[in-house]
């Protein structure tokens, strides 16, 4: 894969406004930081080559090379990449009743991974506030601490790196999918570093379609109340239609509409809703959003999962046809529209002299994508 | 600094510029000077601050100017001699009272002193004091060498009380801070009792009460005191003339640029071709002095730095005298034979005059330049302005820089007067965006804190040092508080007017004369006038960091940031090192990806130096000052610190 410098990140990522704070940047030198869920450059850096542009998901992401790195099989442009099976599921017996997202699937993974050493931490994401938080943790605990979406972009990719330079390894990821394809090219040791050692054990991929621009909902949302009186925010699954504002007493519904204009642009160009570069991959199963969709991808995580089950982490049922088919359809989409996207915008397999590509894949892939 | 003391006459002494317009003073028997230090004229007021216990003298270092030349005129007021000292931006401080004092007149004798920095040397300016001896109808000497500085001083207070008006004296940097030989005179015991007279008729200029009204009387008064003048100045002997009875060319010259016109006309052997008429007094200019020379010939050059102001003047007199002295020829700044900017050095007085005589001027070879240039640029190893080993403002920037970048919404910082001006160039990161006079980075952004409802949605910064505060800023700050401007004033205090040589301030526990004085704490003045007052140590880069960020979030209202560390160079840190620094080379990763070199690329302390051979970083122990600042810089912990 190509990798340019620290200053086409800034121009040709940041300032192009494709950047989506996954955080794969930070913590690797003094020059980018995440603050308030924008990137900064603080000072400028005259290298030719960075980590910074390497692991960043949106420049030059080669699908074929980080699909034959990942699940050793070229890019096919599945909906859902590829895959061992399809389940729906949530958190079992052993697991204490929190808040979750949906069935809690992801937090008794890792709570399985982290009690049964498959794993010694694990990069999960909490909240500050409104403000997404990434976080490095041990614990059970602190792991159901970390539990349920925060819809801002959060850069718990800087966990990931932060991890590194303290020669942290044996880590359980949680992510969403750009997160994922991020996480999967640090691994990839871009920069053919000298002792790399894969840090990761384990990754949890969440289907995402969007995220918002916190700061673009910060301005939103002050408009109409204090942000410190915010408990929480979730986004109910179709056809909701809504966002839920939780404050002190009083619950504050915004209607969808409203708050599209806030999705960070670089969501628009991704192709990826089920987090296809991840071991297992955890969605809201909407027929019933106390349960989750599971994807299992990697013989890992057929392992964890199967463990889970066994230990009474992890409830596991099947996926009704319908659902699946829909799950299709959704995903199919939005990879269709991105790669179009993409296309018109001239950031897909752009020629070699010229700013980098966001995307690239063979020709033959976007015509069948975008059939 | 020579011993200016005591040494009775006529013994010579080698003396600064500076020094010899003190002694003049001394010899002229003043009792009280005030000033506000600014290069070049700084000297001044320090050099008779040493004397004043043994000589009765009261001296200090005023608020600002306005204040300094507010307490000189009490003196003479009071019927004694006093100074005003301050460098030509401070004149346009102190410009608005100057106006009523003139009006007003004076009573003992009383001279400014207002010295010039053509060229800049230490200035962002190349202010002139002499048009406002115009604009404010009073007399101006100007020395032309280092004994002319020590006895025109001392000549000044006796003009000043002939004709009951302030007197002004200019000096330039290269007389200020140059060095000459000066024959002293006796300083005069001071006896008696003073007393402000004020309970005559009320316009009576000794008695009554001092002040610029009734108007029409009053200016009708000051101009016949200028008239007076005229007539002193006519046969004033610091107007000389130099040169043949019938010069083919007449240089009219004043100040420093004396010395160049000697040294030009001298090494193109034109002594006896070429005239030098060095002006003393140029402003007014005395016209019957001035027919006799300007009759000598018909062609005549200016040679003066900065504006065409004997120049100017010149034309009017010879427009007026035209019928008496015939037509001239000039030549100056204003056809472009002597530069409108910068400093004039002998070599352009030179190139001026072979033209002008029809002469080849050999001066320096005309690849000289070229060579000199390129050999500077070859061998000498690239040196940027940049702050000092262990400065608290390079630490203070780079947080500042930090945060504004992090916040991301392309925050600036309105800057003004002081060492921190240089935060325009890299060594401060260029955070700096507006730099102007003294408290106007305060002032500028009380302005820019109102434009949000146009849409401007900027975070706005000022700085100001601690000295500045008290000079210029409280009025911003006052402003920005009271309209609920929506800025971050960050005050570097650094303990001390730093930048002109630790003189002291209002902030300070101790006075010009080295006595007690009461230290005005900053942070609460800040607070009584509204503003929310946080107090960090530049040092520690995070919590200064975090500061500002917090700040610049609360979008309403000023918050004021102390930002506390003496400078690198006060008294109370020379010499001493808090940190012992180290690095420790199989951490430093230099210039990799995860560095990039940030302590010797960015943050770029003189104590530290990049081993290009070993690439990696070192401490530079002559030069290091062991603040330890470094250590939270370098992002691997490569640099090390131990407590000494
Ligand atoms: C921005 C975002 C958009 C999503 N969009 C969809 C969607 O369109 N369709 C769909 O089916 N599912 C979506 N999901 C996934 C869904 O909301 C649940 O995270 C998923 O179903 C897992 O539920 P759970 O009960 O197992 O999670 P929990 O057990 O509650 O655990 C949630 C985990 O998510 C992690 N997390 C929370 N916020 C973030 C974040 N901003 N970035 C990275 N990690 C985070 C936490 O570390 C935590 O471990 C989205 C999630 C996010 C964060
Ligand atoms: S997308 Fe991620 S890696 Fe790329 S610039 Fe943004 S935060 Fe950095």
């Amino acid at each position: 894969m190509k990798t340019s410098s620290p200053g086409s990140l800034k121009t040709d990522i940041q300032d192009r406004d494709l950047c989506i704070n996954c955080g794969a940047c930070t913590e690797l030198c003094p020059y980018f930081k995440s603050y308030k869920g924008k990137i900064a450059m603080i000072f400028n850096c005259t290298l030719g080559q960075g980590k910074c542009f390497a692991h960043c998901p949106k420049a030059e992401v080669d699908l074929d090379e980080l699909s034959l790195f990942f699940h050793q099989k070229p890019y096919d442009g599945h909906p859902l990449g590829h895959f061992k099976s399809i389940h729906v599921s949530r958190a079992g017996e052993t697991m204490a009743r929190v808040l979750f997202q949906n069935g809690g699937t992801v937090s008794s993974l890792i709570s399985c991974a982290l009690n049964n050493g498959v794993i010694d931490h694990a990069i999960l994401t909490d909240k500050n506030g409104i403000l997404p938080e990434p976080r490095l943790v041990n614990t059970t605990e602190d792991t159901l601490h970390c539990a349920t979406s925060k819809y801002l972009a959060a850069p718990t990719l800087g966990e990931l790196n932060k991890a590194m330079q303290n020669k942290l390894s044996n880590i359980g990821l949680v992510g969403t999918p750009c997160q994922m394809i991020a996480a999967a090219l640090t691994r990839m040791n871009p920069m053919n570093q000298d002792g790399f050692k894969d840090p990761v054990s384990l990754s949890i991929g969440l289907f995402c379609t969007w995220a918002l621009d916190t700061r673009k909902f910060m301005t939103f949302i002050s408009s109409k109340m204090e942000i410190r009186d915010i408990k929480r925010m979730d986004i109910p699954p179709p056809p909701a239609g809504i966002a839920v504002i939780e404050k002190d007493r009083e619950i504050i519904n915004i209607p969808l509409e409203d708050i599209r204009p806030l999705i960070l642009e670089g969501c628009s160009v991704c192709p990826d809703m089920t987090a296809e570069f991840s071991d297992i991959s955890v969605g809201t199963f909407e027929d019933n959003p106390e349960w989750n969709t599971l994807i299992i991808r990697t013989e890992k995580g057929e392992q964890l999962v199967e463990d889970a089950c066994k230990k009474g982490y992890l409830t596991l049922s099947d996926l009704p046809e319908k659902s699946l088919d829909h799950l299709l359809s959704g995903a199919g989409m939005k990879k269709k529209k991105a790669i179009l996207k993409a296309g018109t915008e001239g950031l897909m397999n752009t020629l070699d002299n010229s700013k980098p590509a966001v995307l690239r894949m063979p020709e033959s892939l976007i015509k069948t994508i975008t059939k | 600094m020579s011993d200016i003391k005591n040494d009775a006459p006529p013994i010579r002494h080698l003396m600064m510029g500076n020094e010899a317009i003190a002694r003049g003073a001394l010899e002229a028997g003043l009792r009280v000077a005030a000033g506000y230090p600014g290069t070049p004229s700084s000297e001044i007021i320090e050099t008779l601050a040493k004397q004043a216990s043994k000589h009765n003298l009261y001296v200090e270092w005023s608020v600002n100017e306005k204040v300094a030349m507010e307490v000189a005129a009490s003196a003479s007021f009071a019927n004694i001699r006093s100074m005003c000292v301050l460098k030509q931006p401070g004149l346009n401080v102190a410009a608005d009272f100057l106006l009523h004092l003139s009006g007003s007149g004076t009573r003992g004798g009383m001279v400014i002193v207002s010295a010039d920095d053509p060229g800049a040397l230490s200035s962002i300016n190349e202010g002139e004091t002499r048009p406002y001896a115009k604009l404010m109808e009073v007399p101006l000497l100007e020395p032309g060498d280092f004994q002319e500085a020590k006895d025109m001083t001392k000549w000044a207070f006796e003009l000043s009380e002939k004709i009951k008006n302030v007197v002004i004296l200019r000096t330039v940097t290269r007389l200020s801070h140059a060095s000459g030989d000066i024959v002293m005179g006796e300083i005069p015991e001071f006896t008696g009792k003073v007393e402000f007279r004020h309970e005559g008729f009320i316009i009576d200029p000794m008695e009554g009460a001092v002040m610029s009204a009734p108007v029409e009387y009053k200016h009708t008064l000051q101009q016949q005191k200028l008239a007076q003048t005229v007539d002193i100045f006519e046969s004033s002997p610091f107007n000389i003339y130099n040169g043949p009875d019938k010069p083919e060319l007449l240089i009219i010259t004043s100040s420093i640029c004396s010395l160049y016109c000697r040294e030009a006309v001298s090494l193109l052997n034109l002594e006896k071709r070429v005239g030098i008429l060095k002006m003393g007094t140029t402003f007014p200019l005395p016209p019957q002095f001035m027919k006799r020379h300007l009759s000598l010939t018909d062609r005549i050059i200016f040679i003066e730095e900065v504006l065409p102001f004997l120049e100017d003047e010149v034309k009017i007199l010879c427009a007026e005298m035209v019928k008496d002295i015939g037509i001239k020829t000039f030549y100056g700044k204003r056809d472009k034979t002597i530069p409108m900017v910068g400093e004039m050095n002998a070599d352009i007085t030179l190139k001026a005059l072979a033209d002008l005589m029809g002469m080849t001027y050999q001066g320096a070879p005309e690849d000289y330049k070229k060579k000199a240039q390129e050999l500077s640029f070859m061998k000498t190893p690239g040196r940027e302005p940049t702050f000092c080993p262990g400065c608290p403002h390079r630490a203070s920037f780079f947080s500042i820089h930090e945060a504004l970048k992090l916040d991301n919404r392309h925050g600036f910082v309105c800057g003004d007067i002081g060492c921190y001006s240089m935060a325009v160039l890299p060594c401060g990161f260029q955070s700096i965006k507006t730099l102007h006079a003294m408290g106007s980075g305060t002032g500028i952004a009380s302005g820019f804190g109102q434009l949000k409802r146009f849409g401007m949605d900027q975070p706005v910064l000022s700085v100001c040092g601690d000295s500045t505060f008290f000079h210029a800023a409280m009025p911003a700050l006052a402003n920005a508080v009271h309209h609920q401007s929506n800025i971050v004033m960050v005050i570097l205090d650094n303990s001390g007017t730093a930048m002109t040589g630790f003189q002291p301030h209002p902030g300070l526990k101790t006075s010009a004369e080295g006595s007690d004085a009461i230290g005005i704490d900053i942070p609460s003045v800040c607070r009584a006038m509204g503003a929310h007052v946080t107090i960090c140590d530049p040092f520690d880069l995070e919590s200064t960091k975090e500061t500002l960020l917090n700040m610049m979030d609360e979008n309403k209202g000023v918050n004021v940031l102390v930002l506390k560390q003496a400078c690198a160079l006060s008294p109370e840190k020379k010499q001493k090192q808090k940190y012992d620094m180290t690095i420790d080379e199989s951490l430093c990763q230099g210039e990799s990806c995860g560095c990039g070199r940030i302590c010797t690329r960015i943050f770029c302390c003189p104590g530290l130096i990049w081993d290009k051979d070993a690439g990696k970083s070192k401490i530079n122990p002559v030069t290091c000052a062991g603040c330890g600042v470094c250590a939270s810089v370098c992002p691997k912990g490569a640099i090390l610190k131990k407590e000494v």
